[in-house]
């Protein structure tokens, strides 16, 4: 860990042209009955649109599904043949929970740099209302066994059991929960928490910023070239512009309760289940020149790092506190060297025990091999234009959202300032993995 | 606790068994034998060893699956404690239920339990396995018993349990050491790693993979026969769930595994679950006493209660 990190290695810039996604919607609403497939065929298209892709053959499209059903083992692939883009582009599907988008991003702009591709799409898609559902495993077990069997009697014999137990007729529904540990996200993130002591006021504070700040960037129409209306839906239909700080006191806490001490997250301070989908389109700058595309940002370099979370030594949702030293010292940055803190808001308390961490001199030496405290940021620069908690968060389809909105900040603080800004992203996800990238302007 | 020590008591005779016994009889007879065994005189253990050899576990590769599946273990050719823990217990039992055990095998409660593995043993090997019972002690509501069950391969010690019984009401033999009480210290709950959610049937699961079918697990109506409201989890199976959650990997191929049985975990139940390693509990090592040196230590208790369950340690040996 106290290792001296190796310098970046000199490679060309991976640029950031433009992102589309679909407007976000809470599950259960909007996009009821519509697959992850029709939600990313329509971003891409939205994309595709906006830059005048028809036709083209782009160096690949990466992405992916956290909730996805095996018959979509090649869901990306199948979007892009659903598009109006060449069929001659490759594509491949990334799963990494809510890191996948980001991760795709990190995928496709590395073969950029190293010159294997031109040209790609980054993204993802994530639909809880039309999430796959599945059998128990019982009845799975006598269902291959009987395929397996060879004669009609041994076929009927491996399906016997079957009949005398109707529960495991019942269909299983797709979780949240940790495999090891049988704890929801949620109660996970209930647990570090309370460890660092996280008030409801605090955590209130974030969901309520995240809705002002989110609300005034539609307002101002700065994702009027980030997002296609789908399905009757123009804006993120989690946002509630006119909630309040009362508002969000008075919610029950749902996570967390059986924990001593008082519960303090909220349906309010966490993130909704959400369907939608995003899409982010990178380049080389010779081939955005090309064609006369604009250039918002590079995509400078990204670090992933995962947490002991299994035995409670660390927390679920704690792995990005790791990676942003690792990432900031390899570049030669600190925190002071950002610009716009883009940090996914899984949960208020998300953002702010990783602040904690960051703050906490004893944390960062024990646990990130620093040699006090990583620091403080400006909570001015956090979420400008909303998160998670406002917009919603389908899993997969997160990263995308936030290197766009990364990248049309960053490209306006330069234009406005005439100074290079940069923007870090992190963002958490299940199995106690992080990913987190910077974007810089171009 | 007694663990280190191999073979029975020097003065212990050997009874050899040509196989295994099977559970479900030696129940019935346990059963029938128990209403004869009354607190009378101090309890008197019989010195006898049962043994086992030539148990070809080439046939256990289904049953071994299925235990490995239930609590949660990696697929695997090597037999966990537990399942050791299982293959011998109905030669514990027989031992149990002869007539000159003087302890009723209905209403005993299983107070601890502490199983090293001092070698892998493998499917496929052919084991010696051999019980008895040693050190009935007095015990504040009783009388206090270890069932010692060893399992040997090619003559060298590969497991040893040791299972502890309260028998109440029961006196100790003159002369006996008195069980170590030391009085439980208040306790609160850390914060949980883990959550089980055991479902009404998970008696009736673990009862058909270890055999041990007695109706506190399986049903609500012989819970009720021993005063619980309901059925309530076999000890050993929420201790082989910690033992799986440690894993393979982080136990080593050699460990010990220990656990006590504090109150019963009703089904269905949840259970919360804190599983840590040793250098998070206490990174110091200050605490010192009886804490292991490194692996892991575990305690369940009831979700959003003070209700503890059970609590244990899994550690390389």
């Amino acid at each position: 860990m106290s290792t001296t990190p190796s310098p970046v290695p000199s490679t060309r810039e991976a640029v950031i042209i433009g992102g589309n996604r679909i407007p976000f919607s809470r599950a259960g609403k909007k996009y009821v009955r519509t697959s992850n497939q029709d939600m990313f065929t329509a971003a891409l298209e939205g994309l595709v649109a906006r830059f005048g892709l028809q036709g083209e053959r782009l160096g690949e499209v990466a992405g992916g599904a956290v909730l996805k059903h095996s018959k979509n083992f090649n869901l990306i692939r199948e979007s892009v043949l659903g598009s109006s883009l060449s069929p001659a582009t490759p594509a491949y599907d990334v799963q990494q929970a809510c890191a996948t988008g980001l991760e795709a991003a990190i995928a496709v702009t590395n073969k950029i740099k190293l010159g294997q591709i031109e040209s790609a799409i980054a993204g993802g898609t994530d639909t809880v209302s039309d999430a796959p559902i599945v059998v128990s495993d019982r009845l799975r077990a006598a269902l291959l066994d009987a395929n397996h069997a060879k004669t009609t009697g041994a076929k009927i014999k491996a399906l016997l059991p079957v009949l005398s137990h109707p529960k495991w007729l019942a269909p299983v529904s797709p979780s949240t929960g940790e495999p090891r540990t049988h704890l929801s996200m949620g109660e996970h993130q209930a647990i570090t928490t309370a460890k660092w002591g996280i008030t409801r006021e605090d955590q209130d504070e974030v969901a309520y910023s995240s809705h002002q700040n989110l609300a005034r960037a539609w307002e101002s129409g700065f994702f009027d070239d980030l997002v296609t209306p789908y399905k009757g839906l123009t804006r993120d239909d989690n946002l509630r512009p006119d909630t309040s700080l009362e508002k969000l006191a008075k919610l029950k806490p749902v996570f967390g309760t059986s924990l001593e001490g008082a519960a303090t997250m909220t349906a309010g301070n966490s993130t909704p289940l959400t369907d939608g989908a995003s899409t982010v389109l990178f380049s080389s700058r010779e081939w955005a020149e090309e064609r006369d595309l604009p250039i918002l940002a590079k995509f400078v370099d990204a670090e992933t790092a995962a947490v002991d979370f299994v035995h409670g030594h660390e927390g679920l949702l704690m792995a990005p506190a790791a990676a942003v030293p690792r990432l900031l010292a390899r570049n030669g940055l600190t925190l002071e060297d950002i610009d716009f803190f883009e940090i996914h808001e899984a949960f208020a308390s998300t953002v702010l025990t990783t602040l904690a961490a960051w703050e906490d001199e004893e944390y960062c030496r024990t646990e990130l091999g620093l040699d006090g405290a990583f620091g403080k940021i400006d909570r001015s620069k956090l979420n400008v234009n909303g998160s998670s908690l406002a917009a919603g968060h389908p899993f997969a389809a997160t990263g995308g959202r936030i290197i766009a909105t990364a990248a049309k900040l960053v490209a306006a603080k330069a234009a406005e300032t005439g100074r290079p800004a940069r923007a870090l992203i992190s963002v958490c996800a299940a199995g106690g993995l992080g990913a987190v990238a910077i974007v810089e302007s171009a | 606790m007694t663990v280190g020590r191999t073979g029975a008591p020097a003065s212990y005779g050997v009874s050899e068994l040509a196989r295994l016994p099977k559970l479900g009889g030696l129940f019935a007879k346990g059963v029938a034998g128990s209403v004869g065994k009354r607190p009378k005189d101090a309890v008197r253990l019989p010195e006898v060893t049962y043994r086992v050899v030539g148990v070809d576990t080439t046939a256990e590769a289904a049953h071994l699956a299925a235990y490995l599946r239930l609590v949660g273990e990696p697929s695997s050719d090597v037999l966990p404690a537990g399942f050791l823990h299982v293959l011998a217990f109905p030669l514990a039992t027989a031992v149990m239920v002869r007539g000159d055990f003087p302890l009723p095998l209905l209403g005993l409660v299983h107070l601890r339990n502490v199983a090293r593995v001092l070698r892998p043993v493998r499917l496929g090997e052919t084991l010696e396995v051999r019980a008895w019972a040693q050190d009935a002690r007095a015990h504040r509501r009783g009388v206090q018993v270890d069932l010692v069950a060893e399992v040997l391969v090619d003559g060298d010690l590969a497991y040893r349990g040791v299972s502890t019984y309260l028998a109440k009401g029961f006196t100790a033999p003159d002369g006996a050491a008195s069980a170590d009480e030391s009085p439980r210290e208040e306790w609160a709950p850390p914060l949980p790693t883990a959550r089980w959610k055991l479902g009404g049937g998970t008696g009736r699961a673990y009862g058909a993979v270890s055999g041990d079918q007695n109706p506190i697990h399986t049903s609500k109506l012989g819970a009720r026969a021993f005063g619980f409201p309901r059925a309530i989890a076999h000890g050993m199976y929420v201790a082989a769930r910690a033992l799986a959650e440690v894993g393979p990997a982080r136990r080593g191929e050699t460990y010990e595994w220990t656990v006590e049985f504090f109150k019963p975990v009703l089904l269905p139940g949840t259970v919360d679950v804190s599983i840590r390693n040793v250098a998070d509990v206490d990174p110091t090592g200050s605490a010192g006493g009886s804490g292991p040196a490194s692996g892991y230590v575990y305690d369940g208790w009831r979700s959003g209660k003070n209700t503890r369950h059970f609590g244990g340690t899994v550690r390389p040996v």
